[in-house]
């Protein structure tokens, strides 16, 4: 009789694993289908694509389109842009992020709760409401169509939430530890720089990869404050070749792909603890 | 205090000082004493050193040019010479059926955006969030789903117009077998160029929400369920009167941070739609770009931004309000 019965609740069990697997696998192809649809055009003349029904011909793949894309000087120079506008922006985020999420989170300040409010208003701010403002000081001082001021500039979006994020974590630290190393004749810094620093790691990281991300993405302020292609990122890029008249579209999926994989890649090295810092920090 | 807990106090404070004694000399613990003195009454301005950095930031790129916006909208250029015209760009907006016919877009926009970010995530995050027997295989499709959040928004709007092409797989799947008697021009459509922008959005942005909504649900006390299934409550009702009023702060803080994001998606709608057709997209965000760098009229995009501004400042307050909840002491926790 108990063998029946709990044979019984685990064939139940075993259903409903079995349908919330095949649902997700379901759910997560639907959701996948663009994503799989650039790379086919990629790899594939766009004849072949855009038919009724779409052919899947092995022998047309082929790797003409990403090499005619990596041979162009200009591709080159947005890539290179790109990836200097997002790891200058990592690090000055990064740095100033920490710093700030130190000072929140160790020392009680006078107007502290203030300043903590203010920029959280900050990470709400649409770029739209100062593009403008942007546009006209870049030009008078002179960082217009610079990878510089854009690196400037994406910060003063990412910046908050860098510091939201990062205050989470060394919330998390307790402070005996720093404290224990600086009776022990760490200066503060010393404290910091060999304690705390290598306990919060993973959030650094987490941190990072959403920095990253995100100003590598970035468009608006791109295309808003650069104008010749020694200065402009790939997203600009890819966006121009997209508005001609006749649609390269199978060079057009070729950029998209490359300008995708450095991401795919860093996502899915760091995936956990982006996943941990956006799950525990950002609202509570 | 009774004599007991005096004599306690007594003791751990003996303790204490026979262990720093152990590893201090006297000399040693004096210096230390008069350090840590001196660090606590310097405290709170050591702390302004570290935040420092981050508020002249601050100061300098977002609340400086912030003041610029606001100061710009109340001035006009006129054959290059730039004067100042007061409240004249507000009263030309609120005559200008543009601004409406963008008010009421975005309205549409944001409004049908946040159903879907919202109920998607929702839906999504309890599914991961469901038990399943291999961790592993979770995470991995945890990670499958957040996929698309990592795209651009230029590269997402290329993946969906080449499937929204007259001839693209959408079209294949409406024309070559649900019997369409034409390939549906969904961006060239006045109709459905609007619903095509929101499905891209949605696609790019559910992820973002459904991680957060996750981190929401693995903080729901697993007791209130079970105490629900000893009560004999089915899987609807332990979501209708536990995960639902559970999330409930955390999904309106959520919904507000959609809103105002949703509201200021420009890269969308330039990529897709450019706002049209017929204008048929054309949100606030675009509106403002539209004129401002396109058109070059700087006194009337920055009295737009200004509006946009004074209307989503509403909803951060409100949202300040509820993530600093059961604070008040003044501390910089909330």
């Amino acid at each position: 009789m108990r063998q029946l019965f709990s044979s019984s609740i685990r064939s139940r069990y075993v259903t409903y694993q079995m349908v919330i697997v095949s649902f997700t696998v379901f759910l997560s192809i639907i959701i996948l289908l663009p994503v799989a649809w650039m790379l086919n055009a990629s790899v594939r003349p766009i004849k072949e694509i855009l038919s009724y029904p779409p052919k899947f011909n092995f022998d047309s793949l082929t790797t003409k389109y990403f090499v005619s894309i990596i041979k162009n000087e200009t591709y080159q120079q947005y890539f290179y842009n790109s990836t200097i506008l997002a790891i200058s922006t990592l690090f000055l985020t990064v740095g100033l992020g920490l710093l700030a999420a130190y000072g929140f989170s160790r020392f009680k300040m006078r107007g502290g709760r203030f300043l903590l409010l203010g920029i959280m208003a900050l990470l709400m701010l649409p770029t739209v409401t100062l593009i403008i403002p942007y546009f006209l000081l870049a030009k008078t001082i002179g960082i217009y169509d610079s990878v510089f001021g854009l690196v400037i500039v994406n910060t003063a979006f990412i910046l908050p939430i860098c510091i939201w994020l990062l205050k989470g974590y060394v919330d998390s630290i307790p402070i005996d530890l720093e404290e224990a190393a600086m009776i022990d004749g760490c200066t503060r810094v010393q404290a910091i720089w060999k304690i705390l620093v290598p306990l919060v790691l993973p959030g650094l990281v987490g941190t990072g990869t959403f920095v990253f991300i995100f100003s590598w993405n970035e468009y608006l302020l791109a295309v808003t404050l650069t104008d010749s292609p020694e200065s402009q990122t790939l997203t600009v890029g890819l966006a121009a070749f997209f508005g001609q008249f006749i649609r390269n579209w199978n060079s057009i999926m070729a950029l998209s792909t490359l300008t995708s994989i450095p991401l795919m890649i860093i996502f899915f090295l760091f995936q956990r603890w982006v996943v941990r810092g956006m799950t525990s920090g950002a609202v509570k | 205090m009774t004599e007991k807990n005096k004599k306690d106090r007594k003791k751990v404070s003996q303790i204490d000082a026979s262990v720093v004694t152990q590893r201090h000399t006297d000399a040693e613990r004096f210096n230390l004493k008069q350090k840590l003195l001196r660090r606590l009454s310097h405290r709170s301005v050591i702390g302004y050193y570290f935040v420092g950095p981050a508020i002249l930031f601050f100061l300098f790129v977002s609340i400086f040019p912030l003041t610029r916006t606001i100061v710009t909208s109340l001035t006009d250029k006129d054959d290059g010479v730039l004067k100042f015209v007061g409240i004249q760009h507000y009263l030309e907006l609120l005559q200008d059926e543009w601004f409406w016919n963008s008010l009421f877009n975005i309205g549409i926009f944001t409004g049908s955006s946040l159903i879907l970010h919202i109920s998607i995530g929702l839906g999504l995050a309890l599914l991961i969030n469901e038990t399943w027997f291999s961790n592993t295989m979770r995470n991995f499709f945890r990670g499958l789903l957040i996929l698309p959040w990592i795209f651009s928004t230029a590269t997402a709007g290329l993946m969906w117009s080449l499937l929204y092409h007259p001839f693209g797989i959408i079209n294949y799947i409406a024309v070559g077998i649900l019997g369409f008697s034409a390939p549906l021009e969904f961006l060239q459509t006045p109709s459905t160029a609007m619903a095509s922008v929101v499905v891209v959005n949605t696609w790019k942005s559910y992820p973002f929400y459904m991680i957060i909504i996750l981190g929401g649900l693995q903080v729901i006390p697993q007791e209130l369920y079970e105490a629900a299934k000893v009560d004999g409550a089915n899987a609807w009702h332990r979501f209708i009167h536990i995960t639902l009023p559970q999330l409930r702060s955390l999904l309106i803080a959520t919904s507000i941070i959609d809103i105002i994001t949703t509201a200021g998606h420009v890269d969308l709608i330039r990529i897709l739609t450019r706002g049209g057709p017929f204008r048929s997209t054309e949100t606030v965000a675009y509106y403002i770009y539209n004129k401002a760098i396109l058109d070059g009229n700087m006194g009337y995009g920055a009295a737009i931004s200004t509006l946009m501004l004074i209307i989503l400042s509403i909803l951060i307050i409100i949202y300040l309000k509820i993530i600093s909840r059961g604070g008040g002491t003044g501390e910089t926790t909330f």
